[in-house]
């Protein structure tokens, strides 16, 4: 029994250096490079500066303007994502002539490439050749074209509009692997009882879906909260900083302003808002109503 | 027989070993067609094999490999293509290495002053001139034509030409203007090129900012005032990069356009609707500037050798085999790059295979470069500075005053 238990540990050596390798040593290296000045990299030099960074940061409006559009898109998305998801959820589960087609329409945004995707909508919101303003102007609908990437707030709402375009499928495949998991007897039972749809949506689908929705919640915050690709390729974070988000804030300070120590304290302060975030939801998934 | 063969692979292995092997990084398609022709001619010349690193032709893009690259010291590439911008940031951060002791001062005499001043920081030379990719004016010469203008030299002509057309015209779809105006380092270009033709500079000559000057709020009212009181510039332009004005220009759209030179190859290709009506002039200047005031904002690149390169003579060999006069004159017959040699614009054969060059190239007489040599490290940032500020102006959020004010108080902040 002793012998197997070593042995168990040797074998998992590998793996933890592994770990520490790509995944620890890289945070602690941000997290001492945000307390350093004119530092690179801390394997060569390290000037201790204390919380200057972080000082600096939070004097620095754009800074400010960051969280707030960060918080903002994925407080907006992340809800909206949900309810689109659900719905989609719902559809796909229902045993449809050609299901299996649907399935794969709703899997497409979700298959893209989020850079690709930008790409695309920055096309489609094109305001002198894009698709929208052409159906628009076409259908008599708007005299004058729409600026959709090109003015505030405008541009924040077209950013979320793909957003969720895109990650409702995600969502959906998550809620859709919950639904089937839910048995088919419950609902019989409930319909011997008389329920109708609408009940059986609010007393069985929603309880018991309730992991995989805050399983599905607890990704797509962190994700939103993360956003880079999307405002990087679709409004580079324009007009102005309205759409700038906390990552692309600190990919500009670190790769245009090469400060890597004040972007690697702007990525500590988003790390830690993810933090807070994911533990908010990890304690309510454990309140398990039923357990 | 056994031995002689053995005696050749050992004389093949030294000769191997013993030739050097440089590494030079350059973009695909701004400078691709005619690397590939130098590239091979320079081995042969210098007895060295040379390993062509593709980056990006996107600046911010293959910049970002640089700032990994160099951070972690990386002896490769032993020589890199740099945006004009760059040398006085990359210099001072010790990224890119002086090269007084390879090129002399008859050799840099050769250049355009203007262009490889951008490359001086503290009297050393870090970068020799490659090639000059600036800003012209394209017009519509068939609109032009037809409503008895000329080209104009001034921006009040330019405005009255693009509103009496628009207005002549009356197609929705046509607009006056079209230009770079999303928040990229090209607004900063814009708005110099406006702020030089009213006669005012980024520093005065005490090297004070002097921007935020009367010349300063004249150039950005006057870019306001083109969006919204004279409406010949359409408010998409706030979106715009050059790839954009570029397309609604060749689609017959717009009647004058303000952008870099590479447009001109796909303007004129044989698909272009516009091909036989595109032409182009120097930027234009405020109404009482001198005729010979500098207008116009140059761009393009140079070559640096990494001061951590193993080879840095044979870099700098290299360096001087690109950019001689032979190789510049191939550089403009492959591929139409404008030299920054102006003794190569008088060269029979590029008079008469590329004659647009030399019309190109008398353009920059009246080019300046960006405040980037003399804000070295600090220049990414004021350079970004002023394209949030300049771009609040435009989106109305701050008037031309307020904004510049508030460009002066930040970039002071950032100087080093």
């Amino acid at each position: 029994m002793r012998r197997t238990h070593r042995a168990g540990v040797l074998l998992l050596l590998p793996a933890v250096a592994v770990v520490l390798a790509i995944l620890v040593l890289p945070v602690l290296q941000t997290l001492l490079l945000s307390v350093a000045r004119n530092t690179t990299s801390v394997l060569q030099a390290f000037d201790f500066a204390g919380l200057a960074n972080y000082e600096r940061l939070f004097m620095t409006p754009r800074f400010r303007t960051a969280i707030a559009n960060t918080l903002v898109f994925a407080g907006v998305t992340v809800p909206l994502e949900l309810v689109f998801g659900i719905v989609l959820a719902l559809l796909l589960n229902r045993n449809l002539p050609g299901r299996w087609l649907v399935r794969m329409a709703i899997l497409l945004p979700w298959a893209l490439p989020t850079a690709l995707n930008a790409l695309m909508w920055r096309w489609m919101f094109n305001t002198e050749f894009g698709l929208f303003n052409a159906l628009l102007q076409g259908a008599g609908l708007i005299e004058q074209r729409i600026n959709w990437i090109g003015g505030i707030p405008i541009a924040m709402a077209s950013m979320m509009a793909v957003s969720v375009w895109k990650t409702s499928s995600f969502v959906a495949l998550l809620l859709l692997a919950g639904l089937q998991a839910i048995p088919r007897e419950v609902y019989e039972a409930a319909e011997v009882d008389g329920a109708n749809a609408w009940s059986r949506f609010w007393t069985i689908t929603l309880p018991l879906l309730r992991p995989a929705i805050l399983v599905a919640l607890l990704l797509r915050t962190m994700d939103a909260l993360r956003a880079f690709e999307l405002p990087f390729n679709l409004t580079d974070g324009g007009p102005l900083t309205s759409t700038e988000t906390l990552s692309l804030y600190a990919y500009r300070v670190i790769f245009q302003y090469v400060n890597f120590n004040l972007g690697a304290a702007a990525m500590v302060v988003q790390f830690a808002i993810i933090m807070v975030v994911a533990l908010l939801y990890i304690v309510t998934l454990r309140r398990d109503p039923y357990a | 027989m056994k031995r002689t063969v053995l005696l050749l692979l050992a004389v093949l292995l030294g000769a191997a070993a013993a030739q050097t092997n440089l590494t030079l990084s350059i973009g695909v398609r701004g400078f691709g067609p005619a690397a590939e022709v130098l590239i091979e001619q320079c081995e042969e010349d210098l007895g060295v094999t040379i390993e062509w690193q593709r980056v990006s032709d996107v600046p911010g893009e293959s910049r970002a490999l640089y700032v990994t690259n160099f951070s972690a010291r990386n002896p490769v590439p032993d020589v890199l293509a740099v945006d004009v911008i760059w040398p006085g940031d990359f210099a001072a951060r010790g990224w890119i290495a002086p090269l007084d002791e390879y090129f002399s001062e008859d050799e840099l005499a050769a250049f355009l002053p203007g262009f490889a001043a951008a490359a001086q920081v503290d009297g050393s030379t870090y970068a020799i001139p490659l090639y000059i990719d600036g800003i012209h004016l394209f017009y519509r010469a068939d609109l032009l034509e037809q409503y008895g203008f000329e080209p104009p030299r001034t921006w009040e002509e330019l405005i009255d030409q693009a509103r009496t057309i628009v207005d002549g015209e009356g197609d929705p779809d046509l607009v006056g203007f079209v230009s770079m105006w999303a928040k990229i380092e090209g607004l900063f270009m814009n708005y110099l090129a406006f702020l030089y033709g009213a006669g005012g500079s980024f520093f005065d000559a005490d090297g004070e900012l002097a921007f935020d000057g009367p010349e300063g709020v004249k150039a950005l009212q006057t870019m306001v005032d083109m969006l919204y009181q004279e409406r010949i510039v359409p408010e998409s332009v706030l979106t715009f990069r050059p790839d954009d004005a570029r397309i609604l220009f060749q689609q017959g759209r717009a009647v004058f356009m303000m952008v870099q030179d590479f447009v001109l190859d796909p303007l004129t290709a044989a698909d272009s609707p516009v091909r036989d009506s595109v032409a182009f002039t120097r930027v234009p200047v405020f109404e009482g500037a001198p005729a010979d005031a500098p207008s116009t904002v140059s761009g393009g690149f140079l070559l640096a050798v990494n001061a951590h390169s193993r080879h840095p003579e044979e870099a700098a060999d290299l360096i001087r085999c690109f950019t001689s006069y032979d190789a510049q004159v191939t550089a403009t017959l492959v591929q139409g790059k404008v030299p920054v040699r102006p003794s190569v614009y008088d060269d029979p054969r590029v008079q008469s295979e590329r004659p647009v060059v030399a019309e190109l190239g008398a353009n920059f007489n009246y080019a300046l470069t960006r405040p980037s040599a003399q804000t070295g490290t600090a220049y990414p940032e004021i350079s970004e500075i002023m394209q949030t500020e300049i771009s609040a102006a435009l989106l109305r959020q701050k008037t031309p005053e307020a904004a510049l004010r508030d460009a002066a108080t930040q970039v002071r902040f950032a100087l080093p």
